[in-house]
């Protein structure tokens, strides 16, 4: 199964086991969009419906599973979706790994996780690229098609669906607007700045506030040392550290914290609702770009209606509907024509190179290198710096 | 005849309890001895490398964060262990020696009902800066500013740990309390033992298991306990259980996580040899009789 001799991969053995994830059941709602209209829309293709249908096992970001989204897609195919959710991305890769691997037909990753689950873990199949015809460069946006992230050595590991910034995120209300970076070190935000717990969208701006951001994720242990020790002062305008996203908003909601060094840019909608506005700013430094992306695991069964999943997710309609309720961006050229002003008015469409030059999608330090900081350096960094050691 | 009635009633007895221990071998020895072993391994990148060696004890043990934050967490352990058997204690003797029902026990025992995650979002509700305790306070005037000590601090880390624990301290002390008849209470004052002594010579030594068992019991989960740190400590409510944790889920160190986890485990039974040596030096230990 390996061809690193003297290893042994956690749960190799049995990483094709069927066996059943643990999962969070659908709930039928509104909203489904037409689609069958929209499938194959653009390409005139249709898989054959024989082979779609049936269970399909997924795990997804709360709010990506599709679920509102592909209401009549699954009712008209006979699909049945169970939705396990992703607190992190280690809740992935801990699927395959410690003996017991489970079945899942299509997972999500983040960019930066492409080589190490391909390579290093092996739990990617290789995706059909004539089963995904919405997947052309007609239809995708240059940045996102083939891009490294997902399309290496000829082959087609991850379909990429939805992006967005991590971003600063700060409530007007409590602050001045920010601009810089180093308006979070104001004696006034002294006790009102967190971090989140959220490595993907804070290791790049860390990297980028020491002078080090075209270099990340690839900083030596040296560089890497430099740029924690230079986030000192921030660290000491924090009384909590957030451990994720929902904790930021919750603690934006209660009124804690006045602003967030660098987490999802959809937070001002979710603190909406909790009744708090806050804003999501790209400051001078500029942002994190992530970008979600749908794999398929070696245990993947079902794997025609995981291709039509994917299919379905990356077309037009369903990419505006689920930019619309996730504040993510599509990278579907045809999407933005079919959203809403505001959907439409996150990101600038028009000019995608220069949001990407200024937020470029940056991976994750390497599992292993005698010459770079490793990711498990970095997880340590991390750890000492929200420790203060 | 006799005898065959004894075999049976033993055969019966371990058909009984072979389960529970079925289950507790299968789920928690084996994979706890082999934990043991991972933690002498090597790994790379989420693959495990058979190895016999002491690196990753050696690493966490040369590690300044290990110390600091072991320490943390066995603070935590102390002050919640210390405030929940100390607030029980005059519960569980209320309710032993001074009530005929026990509807004071079940009204404590009901915060159980409660799940552990609402309980500590209740309590940042309570103590935040918008919080009932300091919207209080500003609105009697007695504060212009909320107090920020009160949430984020150890202060909050220790108050809901206790919260949580209290329960169970209680429960074990009632339970051994029950133990102590008032009829060797009533002997002790026939024969001339004031309150206190009746209180230290009798029934502080003979209820020992329970006190131990509770102390140790609320010590363990609440040093180990990295939640209630994370989300009400602070910044510095870091405690080893998130690197052991890391180790684990980030970054697939398991023999580097499984070292550190043996490590906090001698580290809690050094504390629970050094909290029964203390109840002897105080002669409070069962079995012995001290005469002054």
């Amino acid at each position: 199964m390996t061809d690193v001799k003297d290893l042994l991969p956690f749960g190799t053995a049995n990483i094709l086991n069927n066996d059943v994830l643990s999962r969070r059941s659908f709930m039928g709602s509104a909203l489904a969009l037409g689609a069958g209209a929209a499938l194959g829309s653009f390409t005139g293709f249709s898989p054959a419906k024989a082979a779609v249908g049936g269970d399909l096992k997924i795990m997804a970001w709360e709010g990506f599973t599709l679920e509102n989204e592909l209401k009549a897609w699954r009712e008209k195919n006979g699909v049945q979706v169970d939705a396990a959710i992703i607190s992190t991305q280690d809740d992935v890769h801990s699927k395959f790994i410690g003996g017991g691997a489970v079945r899942l037909d299509l997972a999500e990753y983040s960019q930066g996780f492409e080589r190490f689950y391909v390579d290093e873990l092996k739990i990617v199949k290789p995706i059909d690229i004539a089963k995904v015809p919405n997947f052309t460069p007609e239809n995708i946006q240059p940045q996102f098609y083939q891009a490294p992230t997902w399309y290496f050595e000829g082959e087609y590991h991850a379909i990429p669906w939805v992006w967005g910034l991590n971003a600063l995120v700060y409530n007007p209300k409590m602050t001045k607007p920010i601009k810089s970076y180093k308006d979070l070190l104001a004696p006034e935000m002294k006790g009102k700045l967190t971090f989140c717990d959220d490595t993907i969208a804070t290791w790049p701006m860390i990297a980028r506030l020491a002078g080090f951001g075209p270099k990340f994720p690839n900083l030596t242990k040296d560089e890497m040392k430099t740029a924690f020790e230079g986030l000192g002062p921030y660290r000491d305008q924090c009384r909590v550290f957030a451990s994720s996203n929902g904790d930021t908003i919750s603690l934006f909601a209660s009124g804690e914290i006045a602003a967030c060094f660098s987490v999802w840019s959809g937070t001002p909608v979710e603190t909406a609702k909790r009744g708090v506005e806050t804003v999501y700013a790209v400051p001078e430094e500029g942002a994190v770009m992530w970008c979600d992306a749908w794999f398929m695991p070696k245990t993947s069964v079902n794997t025609d209606t995981a291709h039509a999943f994917m299919n379905q997710a990356i077309s037009p309609e369903v990419q505006a509907a689920v930019c619309k309720a996730v504040t993510g961006g599509s990278v579907n050229k045809h999407a933005p024509a079919l959203m809403d002003a505001d959907t439409k008015a996150l990101f600038n469409y028009a000019d995608l190179p220069e949001v990407f030059r200024k937020s470029p999608l940056q991976g994750q330090p390497p599992r292993t290198s005698d010459k770079y900081a490793t990711y498990d350096e970095w997880t340590q960094a991390w750890a000492d710096f929200k420790s203060s050691f | 005849m006799a005898a065959d009635a004894v075999d049976r009633k033993k055969i019966v007895g371990a058909a009984l309890a072979a389960p529970t221990f079925l289950f507790l071998l299968v789920f928690f020895l084996i994979p706890t001895g082999l934990l043991f072993v991972y933690s002498f391994w090597l790994a790379k990148s989420f693959a495990l490398i058979p190895a016999l060696s002491l690196d990753n004890y050696t690493r966490a043990l040369s590690s300044w964060g290990f110390y600091a934050l072991t320490l943390s967490g066995l603070k935590n352990g102390f002050w919640t262990a210390a405030f929940s058997v100390v607030l029980s204690f005059p519960a569980a003797y209320y309710i032993v020696y001074r009530t005929r029902g026990n509807l004071l026990f079940y009204i404590i025992l009901v915060s159980w009902f409660s799940s552990y995650l609402v309980r500590i979002y209740a309590w940042r509700v309570i103590l935040g800066s918008n919080g009932l305790i300091n919207t209080t306070l500003i609105q009697l005037g007695l504060i212009s500013q909320p107090l920020e000590i009160l949430l984020f601090s150890p202060f909050a880390t220790i108050l809901t740990l206790v919260h949580i624990m209290l329960p169970f301290t209680l429960l074990l002390l009632v339970s051994s309390l029950r133990d102590v008849k008032a009829e060797y209470i009533e002997a002790a004052k026939d024969l001339g033992a004031s309150q206190f002594e009746v209180f230290r010579k009798v029934i502080l030594p003979m209820s020992y298991k329970g006190l131990v068992g509770a102390f140790m019991f609320t010590f363990v989960l609440a040093a180990g306990d990295y939640v209630t740190p994370q989300f009400l400590g602070g910044r510095d409510g870091m405690t080893t259980g998130i690197m052991i944790s890391n180790q684990f889920r980030s970054s697939g160190n398991w023999p580097f996580g499984a070292a550190m986890a043996f490590l906090l485990l001698a580290t809690f039974l050094v504390v629970y040899f050094l909290f029964v040596q203390l109840l002897n030096l105080l002669k409070l230990a069962p079995g012995r009789r001290f005469h002054d």
